[in-house]
C-alpha cells in the first residue's frame, strides 16, 4: 500500500473580487472515501484545480506525501501521485480507448514495456466493462463510458489519492452501479478517494468523511451522519425545513 | 465497381495481406525513385521537378508533425526553413564570431557542410525560443502569433539588404562542386530523396514512440493531458525545436545549389506558407506519408499543369493554323489547386489519400468489428432494457 498524506494549510485562491477558496485546511491521511458537497459556486471544482496543480492558490499551501506541491505543473502533482477525473470529461477524443489508457501508462513509467501497459489497461477495461470498445476512438464513446474510460486512465497511473469530480453525473443508472463498484474497488485497493457530488444519495451512500464547502471554505468536516445533523450544513446546504 | 473491390481486397486478405502488401508498394516507389534520374529520356528539368518535390514533402510532413499530430498550427514554418538557409549562407559569406566562447569561424575555415549544420542548429535555436514563447497560446492566437513572427522575419530578410541581398536573395556555399551538369543533377536528385528518407524515418520515429502519442494528447486537451501526467511544456518546445531543425536542415541544403541557386524573400511569402498546408491538408495533415505524397503529387502536377495542351477536333484549327490548342494557365492552376483544396476539406477533411492509407494499414477493419460489437451491444443493452420493464 501506498503512502497517503495530502495536507491543505490554508489555502485560498481569488479570482479579482471573487474568494472562490478561502482559508480551506484539511489533511488526507488514510485510505478513507470522502465525499465533498456543496452548493453551486461553492468553491468545489477550484479546490479540485488547486489540489491537482492546474491552479496556483493565491495563499497557502498544499503538501503530498511530504512534498509541496502547490504551484507545481498539473502532470508534476500528478506524478507525485495525485489523479483527477474531470466535471465534463475530458476523453482524448480523436484517440483510441486504448491510446488514452496509454498515455498515462507511460507518462507515468515512461520505461515500461507496451504489451505490458497493454495488458494492465485491457485488464482495468475489462473491470469498467469496457473492454470491447478497445479500439474505438474515444470520441465514439457516450457519456457514462467516457467516465468510465477516465476512471481506467487514473488506475493507469496509479495515484495514492484520487479526485473525482462529479463521476455520476448524466450517468445512466446502470453504469452508476459500475462507477460505484470501482470507487469500492479501488478504496480497498488502499486509495483514498475524495469525489464531489451532487447525489446526496450516492453521496451518503459511499463516503466514510464528508466534507462540506460553502462560498469557499470549509463549514464541516466528519463523519457523514455527524455532518447531516450540523446546523451550519443544514442552514447553508441542506436548507430550512419549512415546518421548524 | 466495388463487388469487384470486394473481390480484390478478399483475395489480398486471403492471400498477400495488406501489410505486406503495403511494404511491397513502398519498395517499388522507392525503387522507381531510385531508377528515374538513370532514364536517359528524362530532362534534366523533369529531374529539378522532383527534387523541388522531394524538398516540399520534407516541409509538409514535418508540418504535419506539428500541426496535424502535434496540434501545433504554425504559420512560422517556412521562416525556420528560411532561418536554416539564410544563417548557413551569412555564416559562408562573413563568418562569425563568438567572443565569449572564443570561438571565430571564418568564411575560409567554414565547409558548406559546416555552414549548413550551424544553419540548422540555428533554425532549433529560434525554434526552441518561438516553443517557448507559444507555450500560452493556443489555436488562433497560435496561428496569429507565426504569422506575425514569419512576416517579421521575411520583411527583416527584405530590408537588411546589404547583408542579405534583399529581394535579390542570398547565395549559399554550393554543397556539390560537380563540373557536369548531367551527373550534378543526378548526385542533386539522389541527395535530396535520401534526406527525404531520413527525415520521414525521423518522424515516424518520433510520431511512432510514446513522444508521438503525447503530442497527440496534447494536441486533443492540454490540461487533460497534463492531468495524465504528460508534461506539456516540454514536448510542445520539443516538437517545435525538432520540427524547425529538420526544415531548417533542408532549407539550408536545398538552396545550397542543390534544388535552387538562392534563398529569396519571397519565399517566405504567406502564400509560399499557404501551399505547405494546403499539401498537408490534401495528403492528409495527419498521415505523415499522405503529407509528404500530396506534397510531392501536387508540385508534380502544378508544373505539369503549367502548359496545356488541347487537341482541337475535327480538324478545326487555331488563327495560326495549328491543330492544338496551347494554354499558359499562369496562376489558374493554382485556382483549380485551390478548387481540389476546397473539395478536400468539405468531403475528405482527413485527405484525399486518407482511405488508400486506412485501407493498408487495416484500420478499417478494427473499425468494422468495433462497429459490430458496439451494435450487437446496444442490442444486448436493448434486451436488458426489456426485460427491466
Amino acid at each position: 500500500m501506498s503512502e497517503i498524506n495530502l495536507e491543505l494549510n490554508k489555502v485560498s485562491k481569488r479570482f479579482g473580487g471573487n474568494q472562490a477558496v478561502d482559508h480551506v485546511s484539511f489533511s488526507v491521511t488514510k485510505p478513507e472515501l470522502i465525499g465533498m458537497i456543496g452548493p453551486n459556486g461553492a468553491g468545489k471544482t477550484t479546490l479540485t484545480n488547486l489540489m491537482s496543480g492546474m491552479l496556483k492558490p493565491s495563499s497557502g499551501a498544499i503538501y503530498l506525501n511530504g512534498r509541496r506541491i502547490d504551484g507545481h505543473p498539473a502532470y508534476h502533482v500528478t506524478r507525485a501521485g495525485l489523479g483527477r477525473t474531470f466535471q465534463i470529461t475530458r476523453a482524448l477524443g480523436r484517440m483510441t480507448v486504448m491510446e488514452n489508457m496509454l498515455v498515462p501508462g507511460l507518462a507515468h513509467n515512461p520505461g515500461a514495456r507496451r504489451p505490458t501497459l497493454v495488458a494492465r489497461a485491457h485488464e482495468i477495461l475489462s473491470l469498467l466493462t469496457i473492454d470491447h470498445l478497445t479500439n474505438e476512438l474515444s470520441r465514439a464513446l457516450s457519456g457514462g463510458q467516457r467516465k468510465l474510460l477516465e476512471l481506467g486512465r487514473l488506475l493507469m497511473l496509479d495515484p495514492s489519492v484520487i479526485i473525482l469530480d462529479e463521476p455520476f453525473a448524466g450517468v445512466h443508472p446502470r453504469l452508476q452501479d459500475t462507477i460505484s463498484n470501482y470507487i469500492h474497488r479501488v478504496h480497498d485497493s488502499g486509495k483514498a478517494i475524495i469525489f464531489i457530488s451532487h447525489n446526496m444519495g450516492a453521496v451518503f451512500e459511499l463516503s466514510q468523511r464528508l466534507i462540506v464547502l460553502h462560498h469557499g471554505a470549509v463549514i464541516a468536516d466528519g463523519e457523514p451522519q455527524v455532518v447531516k445533523s450540523d446546523p451550519a450544513v443544514i442552514d447553508a446546504y441542506l436548507g430550512h425545513d419549512e415546518d421548524d | 465497381m466495388m463487388a469487384l473491390f470486394r473481390r480484390f481486397e478478399t483475395a489480398i486478405d486471403n492471400g498477400i495481406g495488406r501489410r505486406r502488401l503495403s511494404y511491397l508498394l513502398i519498395a517499388l516507389i522507392i525503387a522507381f525513385f531510385l531508377w528515374f534520374p538513370n532514364d536517359t529520356s528524362q530532362s534534366n528539368y523533369a529531374k529539378t521537378v522532383f527534387i523541388s518535390g522531394f524538398f516540399y514533402a520534407i516541409m509538409s510532413s514535418s508540418w504535419a508533425l506539428l500541426a496535424g499530430i502535434a496540434g501545433q498550427f504554425s504559420f512560422g514554418h517556412m521562416a525556420f526553413m528560411g532561418i536554416g538557409a539564410y544563417v548557413a549562407g551569412l555564416i559562408a559569406r562573413d563568418g562569425i564570431t563568438f567572443a565569449l566562447l572564443g570561438i571565430n569561424i571564418t568564411p575560409e575555415s567554414i565547409s558548406a557542410i559546416g555552414s549548413i549544420i550551424i544553419g540548422t542548429i540555428a533554425a532549433g535555436a529560434v525554434g526552441l525560443v518561438i516553443g517557448w514563447l507559444l507555450l500560452r497560446l493556443r489555436a488562433a492566437y497560435l496561428a496569429l502569433f507565426t504569422i506575425a513572427f514569419s512576416e517579421l522575419f521575411r520583411i527583416m530578410m527584405l530590408t537588411e539588404y546589404d547583408y542579405t541581398g534583399g529581394s535579390n536573395g542570398l547565395s549559399l556555399r554550393p554543397l556539390l562542386q560537380i563540373a557536369d551538369v548531367n551527373v550534378a543533377r543526378q548526385v542533386e536528385y539522389y541527395l535530396m530523396f535520401a534526406l527525404l528518407i531520413v527525415c520521414l524515418l525521423g518522424l515516424y520515429w518520433v510520431a511512432n514512440s510514446p513522444i508521438g502519442l503525447f503530442l497527440r494528447a496534447m494536441r486533443e486537451d492540454e490540461d487533460a493531458a497534463s492531468a495524465l501526467g504528460v508534461n506539456v511544456v516540454r514536448y510542445k518546445i520539443l516538437v517545435f525545436v525538432f520540427t524547425s531543425m529538420i526544415v531548417g536542415c533542408a532549407g539550408a541544403i536545398f538552396y545550397s545549389d542543390v534544388g535552387s541557386e538562392r534563398i529569396i524573400p519571397e519565399q517566405l511569402e504567406i502564400l509560399q506558407m499557404s501551399l505547405i498546408i494546403a499539401y498537408a491538408v490534401i495528403g492528409g495533415m495527419e498521415s505523415l506519408i499522405g503529407a509528404a505524397a500530396g506534397a510531392f503529387i501536387s508540385r508534380y502536377l502544378l508544373e505539369a499543369m503549367r502548359q496545356v495542351v488541347i487537341t482541337l477536333p475535327f480538324g478545326m484549327t487555331t488563327a495560326d493554323g495549328s491543330d492544338a490548342f496551347v494554354w499558359d494557365t499562369g496562376f489558374w492552376r493554382f485556382a483549380l489547386f485551390g478548387v481540389v483544396m476546397v473539395f478536400t476539406l468539405r468531403y475528405m477533411r482527413n485527405g484525399l489519400l486518407y482511405p488508400i492509407i486506412t485501407w493498408f494499414s487495416g484500420r478499417d477493419i478494427a473499425m468494422k468489428e468495433t462497429v459490430a460489437i458496439r451494435e450487437s451491444d446496444d442490442e444486448h443493452a436493448a434486451r436488458l432494457e426489456t426485460d427491466d420493464e
